[in-house]
């Protein structure tokens, strides 16, 4: 059969229910920013509540909500408690109202803080994120939730509790008082949207609450049986897997709701229209993480039906910040990666492109079967998992190279005759501690997390903790793969780079004055910090500081890889993967030789600098993407490349089909994620300056997309940055 | 000479192209032209020799171009402070950009040999087998610098890549002779139709550009002829260029419309801005052009 890849014409009706979902959005998110400020991360979707206030009950001495039976009391109460929202344009109920932390003390107990020798490293090299205590990261199945039901869950913890009788209960406890709070909290939204149908303005409106009523009722106990049902029950688990420590993953989204779409179809109870309504609906309700798209396990077929275009089409229809991933191989449904092209030219943001070359077969090089890695989604801002099955901690590590570079310099201080080979060993080795650092963290983490804060919303709905009573975080899972990220790539290369150049080789500068000017923070050297900074830079095709980012990056990915961790053996895979916290790192790392001062934001990822194409080579998307393809990790984790393209050179010829060269070249080059906005200078530069003259911008941060307008100055500055530098000089 | 070891003279290599030919492409400009076209916008392409670029904005007044430069064109005026350039004293030997950190002084023009540039087109293979797009060779007239060009050509034809070479087509026919077997693609512009008109408009006759037109089709070359359209200078052309093209045989024929882009390039360079009334040509302005190519059979396009 043809596979139907048409866009779907709306009627008035719901054209208008999804325009105004829409607007809404735009003013519970101006609301959020009065409440709360600048937030640098996924708009997600959240509620402000103002006047709720939760008191938690205490489970451990220190105040702390601790374990998970204690956590599972909280939530159930919490779920309890929460103000229940149905908004009258959406073909689904609930929403979430914020992060439980937000809420409640939860954390490592005192006991379980890491120990003084580790604490003493994270201290040194400013590590802010040391993989010890971080949660979610891992893709649940939701075909485990869509088999059962929350009844099915509640049956199958308890029968599994009966069958393993376990000496501590608490796990099993925990587990169950959270399915028995979300039953009660979704039998409130029952009421609440009878309440709703009784003083509707109008049949039709009476009509959709009555429907939700209906479906959630059915919901608290049975497994959905419609599309519609179905997206109501990934909403439901969405909000309370987000308010738990902020999980973001759905999977693969397009396989999980297809059977249900062409089951209703044949029973003659939906239209293309209706179903991306409730897509729609669903995409208002949170930015779960999904992917659509991609290979099946066994390589044979591309996944894509007609729910992937039916997603699409309820991104591009609504309009907000969304997070869905296109599964780029060479058999791709070319269709579905143009529509997904035309949207985000159209738009000026759209879904992000995920490669199979780099992150299946450069998984398979873990030693795990290709076939496994065919079966990673991209489902969370650059990583991919396994859904169900993996543990893959990303995401929660930074290993900022400009700091071990900083140490290697005030050794070389030291010494007497400094010479860039000595330099480079004093890299290796501070490096080498950072990454021990977070290898030995992680073997606490495994030990202490499970008791503290365990996955207590994920364990549902992966394949072996409630069979096995175990934390998915320690033994619950098959697979465990735990990630360091190393950021400042660029950073590094163009500071060995400029001491090579101008220290070593013209002899423009010594040793002495290079830290003197380093010590001074290039105060009163604006000319030497120029002249160390106007170097052929990391993105410069055979340049020195490419070939240092090579050597960095293949020192940081052996010694990563070299030896598992130290006392429970867990496999490493290392990744490079800024998040937004160039920044947030900038902030501890001093001035470098690359003209950086003190204080100043440090390279992304693995991505070159801004501004890095100087003389006869001009910047292009190419340049950029085959320095990042380059400088991958290689095993299957995403550095992602940022292009910010001027709308107004791609409309004018050809725009789409240069695009899918650029995504298809990436990926046979080993590159990893593209992450693309389509903006015009103008509009971005306004909303810069003023974020209210835009408030329905949205921009793709860094594998992430967000309303521009609900970004700090310091992080639309990366943006503007980043699109400033590919104009034309 | 070895093809790799050829020397050239080149000002920008811009990858990912997607308007210089079919696909993705490098564009590689070569510098120096034999003409002088009142509206152009790469002014810096005309001279053949490197030349420096000033952006006042950008200079922190270190001086180190003046101690860099053999003639003394680098100088701060003793009253005001100001930095001039004098470009009478300058010889384009680049010193004073090579010692300018903060960007004020940029060289352009850079002799390299065509192994280098065929490295810097290798990095992209992968975009052009992807889109069937390939290298373009633009100016400047690339022509003007015969073996360099053959060089590259044939180095290209070896690693299997498409290859256009932009011409305005002043240039003896035995230099189209000689490249003619391993060009795929020309990219040949056609300015004014009347031989006086082009004159005024770009200091040469178009007779022999015209007559080597005639003889790449004659040829069976492939080629697509482009014409700029700049408002105020040459759109009475338009029909008489139409009628001029009708008998050739063309793959296509673009209406390239005038852009404002270069003009910041006049500034940095000293050199008048002398297309002043030039304008960019409206959208229905340029359909009705391309619908009257087309009314002669042409298949013509505007960008």
């Amino acid at each position: 059969m043809t596979l139907n890849t048409e866009p779907v014409p709306l009627s008035p009706l719901t054209a208008q229910r999804i325009q105004n979902l829409h607007d809404d959005k735009l003013e519970i998110n101006n609301h959020k920013i009065h409440i709360k400020g600048n937030l640098n991360i996924d708009d997600h979707g959240y509620i402000v509540y103002e006047d709720f206030k939760f008191t938690h009950i205490p489970g451990h001495e220190s105040g702390l909500v601790h374990g998970c039976r204690n956590l599972g009391q909280n939530l159930r109460k919490f779920l309890n408690e929460i103000p229940v929202y149905i908004n009258k344009n959406s073909a689904l109920a609930t929403c979430w109202i914020g992060f439980f932390q937000d809420f409640a003390p939860i954390g490592l107990a005192p006991e379980d803080r890491p120990p003084q020798h580790i604490r003493e490293i994270i201290q040194k090299y400013g590590i802010i994120q040391s993989g010890i205590g971080g949660m979610n990261h891992l893709c649940p199945d939701m075909t485990i939730g869509f088999e059962l039901g929350w009844g099915g869950l509640l049956e199958k913890v308890r029968a599994y509790r009966t069958q393993n009788a376990p000496a501590d209960t608490s796990f099993y406890d925990g587990e169950e008082e959270l399915i028995l709070g979300i039953q009660e909290w979704i039998r409130r939204h029952v009421e609440y949207a009878n309440t709703l149908a009784e003083n509707a303005q109008d049949e039709e409106e009476r009509e959709n609450y009555r429907e939700i009523a209906r479906i959630n009722e059915w919901l608290i106990d049975n497994p959905p049986l419609t599309l519609r049902e179905a997206c109501q029950f990934l909403a439901h688990f969405q909000c309370v897997d987000r308010t738990y420590f902020g999980g973001g993953a759905l999977g693969q989204l397009d396989e999980l709701l297809r059977p249900f779409y062409e089951q209703d179809v044949s029973d003659g109870i939906l239209t293309d229209e209706e179903a991306v309504w409730y897509v729609a609906s669903l995409f208002f309700n949170d930015t779960h993480y999904s992917q659509i798209g991609g290979l099946t396990p066994d390589g044979s077929r591309d996944m894509t039906s007609r729910m992937s275009f039916l997603i699409l089409e309820a991104m591009h229809d609504l309009c907000i910040p969304a997070n869905i991933a296109i599964r780029v191989h060479d058999g791709i449904n070319e269709p579905l990666l143009r529509r997904a092209l035309e949207y985000t030219v159209q738009d000026g943001f759209g879904c992000c492109y995920s490669m199979a070359q780099g992150i299946e077969e450069g998984y398979a090089k873990n030693g795990y079967p290709l076939e496994l890695g065919r079966m990673r989604a991209k489902t969370g801002c650059n990583w991919c998992a396994v859904p169900g099955r993996e543990y893959p901690l990303q995401d929660v590590t930074r290993c900022n190279f400009a700091r071990a570079f900083n140490w290697a310099m005030e050794d070389l201080k030291q010494q007497e005759n400094p010479t860039l080979e000595a330099l480079w060993e004093l890299f290796q080795k501070h490096l080498h501690i950072m990454v021990d650092c977070f290898k030995e963290g992680y073997d606490w983490h495994y030990e202490v997390v499970s008791r503290n804060t365990p996955e207590i919303v994920d364990n549902l709905f992966m394949h072996g903790p409630i069979e096995r009573g175990l934390n998915c975080a320690q033994g619950g899972v098959d697979i465990y793969n735990l990630n360091i990220d190393g950021i400042g790539l660029a950073t590094v290369a163009d500071s060995f780079a400029a001491i090579e150049q101008r220290v070593v080789k013209e002899q423009r500068l010594t040793w002495e004055e290079l830290f003197d000017v380093l010590e001074r923070n290039y105060d009163g050297a604006e000319d030497v910090r120029l002249m160390l900074k106007n170097i052929h830079r990391f993105g410069t095709p055979d340049s020195p500081a490419e070939r240092w980012a090579v050597k960095i990056r293949d020192d940081y990915v052996s010694y990563c890889k070299g030896s598992l961790t130290p006392k429970h053996h867990l496999m490493i895979i290392p990744g490079m993967f800024s998040h937004g916290d160039v920044y947030m790192y900038g902030n501890v790392t001093k001035a470098t030789p690359n003209g950086r001062k003190d204080g100043e934001p440090i390279s992304h990822s693995s991505e070159p600098d801004p501004g890095f194409a100087r003389g006869v080579q001009t910047f292009s998307p190419s340049l950029k993407a085959n320095a990042v393809a380059k400088t991958q990790a290689g095993y299957g984790n995403s550095a992602p490349l940022h292009l910010d393209i001027d709308t107004d050179l791609l409309s004018s010829s050809g725009g789409v089909d240069a695009l899918v060269t650029l995504i298809h070249t990436h990926n046979h080059m080993n590159g990893t994620l593209i992450n693309l906005n389509c903006l015009t200078k103008q509009k971005l530069l306004e909303a810069h300056e003023d974020p209210s003259t835009h408030p329905d911008l949205v921009v793709r941060v860094t594998g992430y997309s967000a309303f521009f307008a609900s970004l700090s100055k310091e992080y639309r500055q990366q943006v503007v940055d980043r699109f400033l530098a590919n104009e034309p000089a | 000479m070895e093809h790799i070891d050829t020397p050239g003279t080149i000002f920008n290599i811009q990858k990912f192209s997607v308007h210089d030919g079919p696909g993705v492409r490098t564009a590689v400009f070569f510098k120096g032209c034999n003409l002088a076209c009142v509206w152009c916008h790469n002014p810096e392409s005309i001279s053949p020799r490197p030349q420096v670029e000033f952006y006042p904005d950008r200079c922190i007044g270190c001086g180190k171009c003046v101690e860099a430069c053999p003639t003394g064109a680098q100088r701060f005026d003793p009253i005001t402070g100001a930095h001039v350039v004098d470009r009478g004293l300058c010889e384009g030997c680049l010193s004073c950009a090579e010692t300018c950190y903060a960007g004020a002084l940029a060289g352009v023009g850079q002799t390299v040999t065509a192994g280098e540039v065929l490295a810097r087109i290798l990095d992209d293979k992968p975009y052009y087998d992807q889109s069937g797009g390939g290298v373009t060779f633009s100016g400047g007239e690339c022509m003007m610098q015969p073996a360099f060009l053959h060089a590259l050509l044939s180095l290209c034809r070896e690693h299997k890549i498409h290859t256009a070479v932009d011409t305005a087509g002043n240039v003896s026919w035995k230099w189209f002779e000689r490249i003619l077997p391993l060009t795929d693609l020309f990219l040949y512009d056609v300015k004014a139709a009347d031989s006086g008109t082009h004159r005024r408009l770009t200091g040469r006759g178009n007779e022999l550009i015209l007559e080597n037109l005639s003889r790449l089709s004659q040829q069976g070359a492939s080629i697509i002829v482009r014409v700029p359209f700049i408002k105020g200078y040459n759109d009475g052309e338009m029909e008489a260029i139409a009628r001029l093209l009708a008998p050739l045989t063309l793959q296509k024929v673009e209406i390239l419309p005038y852009h404002k882009l270069g003009n910041s390039k006049y500034t940095a360079l000293d050199l008048p801005n002398r297309a002043p009334l030039a304008q960019v040509p409206e959208p229905e302005l340029l359909d009705r052009t391309v619908e009257a190519f087309r009314a002669l059979g042409i298949p013509a396009c505007h960008t």
